[in-house]
């Protein structure tokens, strides 16, 4: 947990505060913050991440977009990514994993269902 | 007297002057009815999108109050549970104190709890924010039915909204399902769906 730099993206400040607030009450004292796809982009040509948490809907680059590209991208291929969203029709479930998702949560989460989702993909 | 074929002429020039304009009110009617059929169906879904932020926002905050009344009473008892401590220890009954302290700090555990569980439920923020997006975006498209309604009526184009106006409206990002209570796939079946590529 130690050398986990994660990347929350969410366009609600107060959802990003929620989620960073239970990130470190987890033990994942390092994260940072992005307002959307774009955001999260630049973001990451500045600074390395081993791992991220997106929003679905978002202005500017939503999280399906943002995932779908960062698959193109070499380094990012393999990048874990939680979808931590509202969207629960099965239809965008399934979108979503065959955008290369790792794992997902619908809103409003529970803090042990994050920590829970964030380790079951670090151990996959 | 005037001239029968002149007349005759004259008679099918404004007869057909007539055909035109009947034809094109026909067609002015025709495209009135699209954007009216469209905005009667989307004004229920606002209005039900609106209903349920109403419903919503209340339960969360009725959630929320619960809590903050839970926290305040234990707080109350916090505070007299530390006179005791204090009068116990000016008379040097160090025996009663040592249990009441576990007391308030089991009470200090439940509050951070209760603070934290608010915490939580403030993510309703964020399915609202969502929802009045949702009821928005088809306000601002009934708007735009409605001034073109207008442009046709009067003749007047300039109230009909172009594609580029359309386009440079508030990109709203929202769920149309958002619901803080009703989650169409339930996250045991999520995992399934995502056993596989772990």
């Amino acid at each position: 947990m130690a050398d986990l730099k994660i990347l929350a993206v969410d366009d609600s400040p107060t959802m990003r505060r929620i989620i960073v607030n239970t990130l470190k009450r987890a033990g994942f004292e390092d994260v940072m913050e992005a307002s959307d796809g774009k955001d999260a982009l630049a973001k990451m040509k500045v600074e390395k991440f081993n791992f991220v948490i997106t929003d679905w809907n978002m202005p500017e680059m939503d999280g399906l977009t943002f995932v779908t590209t960062l698959r193109t991208i070499d380094e990012y291929k393999k990048l874990p990514v939680l979808m931590v969203t509202t969207r629960s029709v099965k239809d965008d479930i399934v979108e979503a994993l065959k955008a290369g998702v790792n794992n997902y949560i619908v809103k409003p989460f529970t803090p042990e269902t994050l920590k829970e989702k964030i380790e079951q993909v670090l151990a996959g | 007297m005037p001239n029968p074929d002149a007349l005759h002429k004259k008679i099918q020039e404004e007869v057909s002057l007539l055909a035109d304009s009947i034809n094109d009110i026909v067609k002015k009617f025709r495209e009135l009815n699209n954007p009216i059929d469209e905005s009667k169906e989307q004004v229920p879904i606002a209005t039900e999108q609106l209903d349920k932020i109403s419903e919503q926002t209340e339960a969360a905050t009725q959630r929320m109050l619960d809590k903050v009344e839970k926290i305040v009473e234990r707080e109350e008892e916090g505070i007299a549970g530390l006179k005791r401590i204090k009068d116990y220890a000016a008379k040097n009954h160090w025996d009663e104190i040592a249990p009441l302290v576990d007391s308030l700090i089991e009470k200090a555990d439940t509050t951070c709890a209760d603070a934290l569980s608010i915490m939580d439920a403030l993510q309703f923020q964020d399915i609202t924010a969502q929802q009045m997006n949702h009821a928005a975006a088809l306000m601002e498209d009934i708007e735009t039915k409605l001034k073109r309604i207008s442009g046709v009526l009067q003749g007047d184009m300039s109230q009909i909204v172009s594609q580029e106006e359309e386009e440079a409206k508030k990109d709203r990002a929202y769920d149309p399902h958002a619901d803080l209570f009703d989650k169409k796939t339930d996250q045991s079946a999520i995992d399934d769906m995502f056993a596989g590529k772990q």
